[in-house]
């Protein structure tokens, strides 16, 4: 439309995962100099965020926000405090300091005493069961971005989250450069704006088949299946049931921002029809997949979506 | 009253596709090193071969096995200023191959990692049944692959997997041969 333009399209190693950034540019020198800032702020959320870095705030805070307030960098806070609106909209749902309940079943590394593992594994129901809004307390932010755990027991990963935030950070900076047109994909978690941009589906049992095709625009999609689709212990416990979630095998979301999206994947994987309502309550539109192999669509899931050949 | 509709279609679980489907280049290598290195005026070819004994050293201090005879290095330069190196790799998973640069600083320190390209060495199907695998039971048991309780599913955590270790070893390298 304008004048000539050219297309980049770069990747990374981040986050766990490849983080792939795409723009439509002016120029060369223009188009690598926007990807490279973005990049810069996907590594600084890999930076502050990351579970295993010792010098990360989530490190950071695992290890000393029980004994003193603990100073962390804004973009820290506002994942936590967007982490915590997510929790009070799903009751106590979406829980990022699941880590602790995680190790005990050996997924992440201990930084704790193996005899406190042990006893995790019977007392993380306890915990669930003592329900949400003792929670809030539990992780306080304060302010100058202090941040401080009300027990040495908490352990924090920001893991369900932090990717989107970091898609959303980086859109920020593309537009920042005058970027028209651009695409942040976080190994599943994107943003794709300025021109339509498709994204595939995935049938597994069908490897080279998809599942359907979805166009998105100005808008966030993300995807989350179950670590262990069938027989394995789940990692993910309900906490008003207490059973493990079943809700779906995997689930697509579309979301005003990737935070949203990757936040809510986790929700519908867990409540299944039951995420409704907090998904009308932020706009987002979904797709899952239930165990039974159904797939269920919230009304005004893009039509465009269907068997593609 | 739920606002959910049903969609029949075979079991799946669903996913966004991370990893291009057919092979993607995104750099070329002058581009990725003139990225890395923006002050070089010249980027000087310094290849290695290996003797047995510095394979056996790299190996040895990264854990990961040596595939290639050698390492593709240049040494970027601005006039007589030596700024660092840029080292070309690659790693290959079961059935893709990525080229991947590793510009380090003059001592060493990782300066940038930025992906080259994907090449698929069997085609699209094999490739999905490879990273289909990660879906079995006991793969959620490895600590390496699984570092939450609900995984963003898809190739590019693998990927990123096999460039890290990758890594490792272009880090021996440096330190068993440039070093």
């Amino acid at each position: 439309m304008t004048s000539a333009s050219i297309e980049l399209r770069r990747a990374r190693p981040l986050l766990g995962t490849v983080v792939e950034i795409a723009v439509t540019a002016q120029d060369h020198a223009r188009g690598h100099a926007a990807i490279d800032e973005a990049f810069a702020a996907v590594e600084q959320v890999h930076r502050l965020m990351s579970f295993h870095e010792p010098h990360s705030d989530v490190s950071r805070l695992n290890h000393g926000a029980a004994d003193m307030a603990i100073a962390v960098h804004p973009w820290t806070y506002l994942v936590l405090e967007a982490a915590a609106e997510f929790r009070r909209a799903s009751a106590g749902l979406f829980d990022v300091s699941i880590a602790r309940h995680l190790q005990a079943q050996g997924v992440l590394p201990l930084p704790v005493i193996a005899s406190e593992a042990k006893q995790s594994s019977e007392t993380a129901l306890d915990r669930f069961g003592a329900g949400a809004p003792r929670h809030d307390a539990m992780i306080a932010l304060l302010p100058g971005n202090c941040v401080r755990f009300s027990s040495p027991e908490i352990r924090i990963d920001l893991g369900g989250i932090a990717k989107g935030f970091a898609v959303d950070r980086a859109v920020e900076v593309l537009r920042a450069h005058g970027i028209a047109r651009g695409l942040v994909n976080a190994g599943g978690d994107l943003f794709a704006f300025g021109a339509p941009h498709a994204v595939d589906l995935r049938d597994p049992r069908r490897p080279a088949a998809l599942l359907g095709r979805l166009v998105i625009a100005d808008q966030a999609v993300a995807s989350s299946a179950r670590a262990v689709p069938e027989a394995a212990p789940s990692l993910i416990v309900h906490p008003h049931t207490g059973r493990t979630a079943a809700a779906a095998l995997g689930a697509t979301v579309l979301a005003r921002d990737a935070t949203t999206a990757d936040a809510l994947t986790k929700l519908v994987l867990l409540l299944g029809r039951e995420a409704a309502q907090i998904l009308a309550r932020y706009g987002a539109r979904a797709l899952f997949v239930a165990p039974d192999g159904v797939v269920h669509v919230t009304d005004g899931w893009p039509e465009a979506v269907g068997h593609a050949a | 009253m739920s606002g959910w509709k049903t969609w029949v279609v075979p079991p799946a679980i669903v996913m966004a596709a991370a990893v291009p489907a057919r092979a993607t280049q995104y750099l070329s290598l002058a581009d990725a090193q003139r990225l890395a290195f923006p002050a070089a005026t010249q980027f000087q070819p310094a290849n290695v071969v290996y003797t047995p004994q510095q394979a056996a050293a790299i190996e040895k201090r990264s854990g990961q096995p040596v595939r290639t005879r050698g390492e593709q290095v240049w040494r970027a330069m601005d006039g007589d200023k030596f700024l660092g190196f840029f080292i070309l790799d690659y790693v290959i998973g079961k059935h893709l191959v990525i080229d991947y640069a590793v510009a380090l600083e003059p001592d060493g320190k990782v300066r940038r990692v930025e992906i080259l390209e994907y090449r698929e060495s069997y085609g699209f199907e094999i490739t999905n049944a490879d990273w289909l695998k990660q879906f079995e039971g006991k793969s959620s048991r490895d600590p390496v692959q699984v570092d939450k309780d609900i995984r963003n599913i898809s190739g590019a955590t693998l990927s990123a997997h096999h460039v890290t270790e990758g890594i490792k070893r272009v880090l021996a390298f440096y330190d068993v041969c440039l070093h």
